[in-house]
């Protein structure tokens, strides 16, 4: 998997561009191509009672994102990339997701939510839904003045988080193909309290012996294509821990396998992938299972 | 027979724009969306000249121009550039393009930037086709 073209989604408050350069390095993997993609929500300028259809809204924000394009598109133009633009009134998911099928992109660049708590419980967040949605990899990306840690490249250095299921596996062969761009790769599994089965401390050291070999087995992967790797395990709350590991390694992102939850159930119980793409400081890539676009 | 233009633009407004004053003097327009399309059109349709928008879906105006006037067959076409890119940035990319092993490619007949008056478009139109 080689991230060719990627898709940035940008509403300007969250994402600018400076996280579009800090993404650059991708280059030295393969990319070649950014699409930029902003979407006027209907609400903004759809009919109200006594004024109508907002027409000239409509045209004043497409002007206003198309004039921060074109800076925007001119600095990677001269640069020798490929640059596209989307600007259109929709939903923001489907326009998305739309946008991501017409161009084959291999990643979605987009900024957390600003959504209520309510809100999003009982709308869902745009974030949620692009990523139960996508059939592509997600990065959630996080503002970084919004943070105290100052990240240059957030593809540097990662923290890939795994609890072995396809989707954290297929995460493993995307980072592969970032070599040149990723340094070092911290494994990390995250086991349940739970999980150490036996009161003695000789079945729990082998439970972790266990989970140890095989993170040391993908690290040998990565190793063998050319990253370095680091492996750990963490006992605890995967929420917590994963945030944790991310801190102490001084990862520039964390890497997750998104759930198999449903949207439903995921809104009301969590999942551990929703949970960190909103609210780690961290920018989070969310890496789907194969599947194909609804 | 009237000359045949291709307008190569995402923006549906530029697109109505430029046929309208294509039609008012006298050429037959033909329309795209992106330079994929743009460049499909192209091929089948063989216009004697393209205006060209720059920043589109798919493929941009720099890719498809670069593609044309590398092409044996189609080099020879006109082409009208016509976007809010700045002329300076078109060269420098096409400059960069050849730095990373391209072939270099001549500059554009007309390098427009973006709003243009009709008359200025029909001028310039005539004066590249003739």
């Amino acid at each position: 998997m080689k991230i060719t073209k990627l898709l940035f989604v940008t509403k300007f408050e969250q994402l600018g561009f400076d996280a579009v350069r800090s993404l650059l390095n991708l280059r030295d993997a393969a990319l070649e191509h950014v699409v930029f993609v902003n979407v006027i929500e209907r609400d903004r300028i759809a009919m109200r009672r006594g004024t109508g259809y907002h027409k000239e809204e409509e045209i004043r924000l497409r002007e206003t994102a198309n004039i921060r394009f074109i800076d925007w598109a001119e600095t990677l133009f001269e640069e020798g990339m490929e640059v596209g633009v989307y600007i259109v009134v929709g939903s923001m998911v489907p326009e998305v997701i739309s946008a991501t099928k017409k161009e084959q992109a291999d990643l979605i660049v987009i900024g957390r939510s600003h959504k209520g708590v309510l809100e999003q419980l009982y709308s869902g967040s745009d974030v949620t839904e692009l990523l139960h949605r996508a059939s592509t990899p997600v990065l959630v990306y996080k503002q970084l003045s919004e943070t105290a840690i100052a990240l240059e490249e957030p593809f540097e250095r990662p923290l890939l988080a795994t609890d072995w299921t396809p989707a954290s596996l297929r995460a493993v062969e995307y980072l592969k193909g970032l070599k040149g761009v990723v340094h070092e790769i911290h494994l990390v599994h995250v086991a349940s309290e739970k999980d150490l089965k036996g009161s003695s401390a000789m079945k729990i050291q082998k439970t972790r012996k266990e989970t140890r070999k095989k993170l040391d087995k993908i690290c040998d992967e990565f190793e063998a294509a050319g990253i370095k790797a680091r492996a750990h395990v963490y006992i605890g709350d995967p929420n917590e821990e994963i945030e944790k590991a991310a801190k102490e390694c001084q990862a520039t992102m964390i890497v997750l396998g998104s759930s198999a939850k449903t949207a439903w159930v995921e809104r009301w119980l969590g999942s551990t992938p929703r949970e960190i793409a909103e609210e780690s400081i961290y920018p989070t890539l969310i890496i789907p299972p194969e599947k194909s676009e609804p | 027979m009237s000359k045949k233009v291709l307008v190569v633009d995402d923006d549906p407004d530029v697109r109505l724009f430029s046929v309208t004053v294509l039609e008012e003097n006298g050429y037959t327009p033909l329309e795209a969306e992106n330079g994929e399309e743009g460049l499909k059109m192209i091929k089948a349709q063989k216009p004697d000249l393209v205006l060209l928008d720059i920043l589109m879906p798919r493929q941009s105006g720099i890719r498809l121009y670069r593609e044309l006037k590398t092409s044996k067959s189609l080099k020879d076409i006109n082409v009208i550039v016509l976007s809010g890119v700045a002329k300076k940035t078109f060269l420098r990319s096409q400059k960069a393009l050849t730095e990373f092993g391209g072939a270099e490619v001549p500059e554009p007949e007309i390098y427009l930037e973006k709003p243009v008056e009709p008359e200025e478009l029909a001028e310039v139109i005539k004066k590249v086709l003739g």
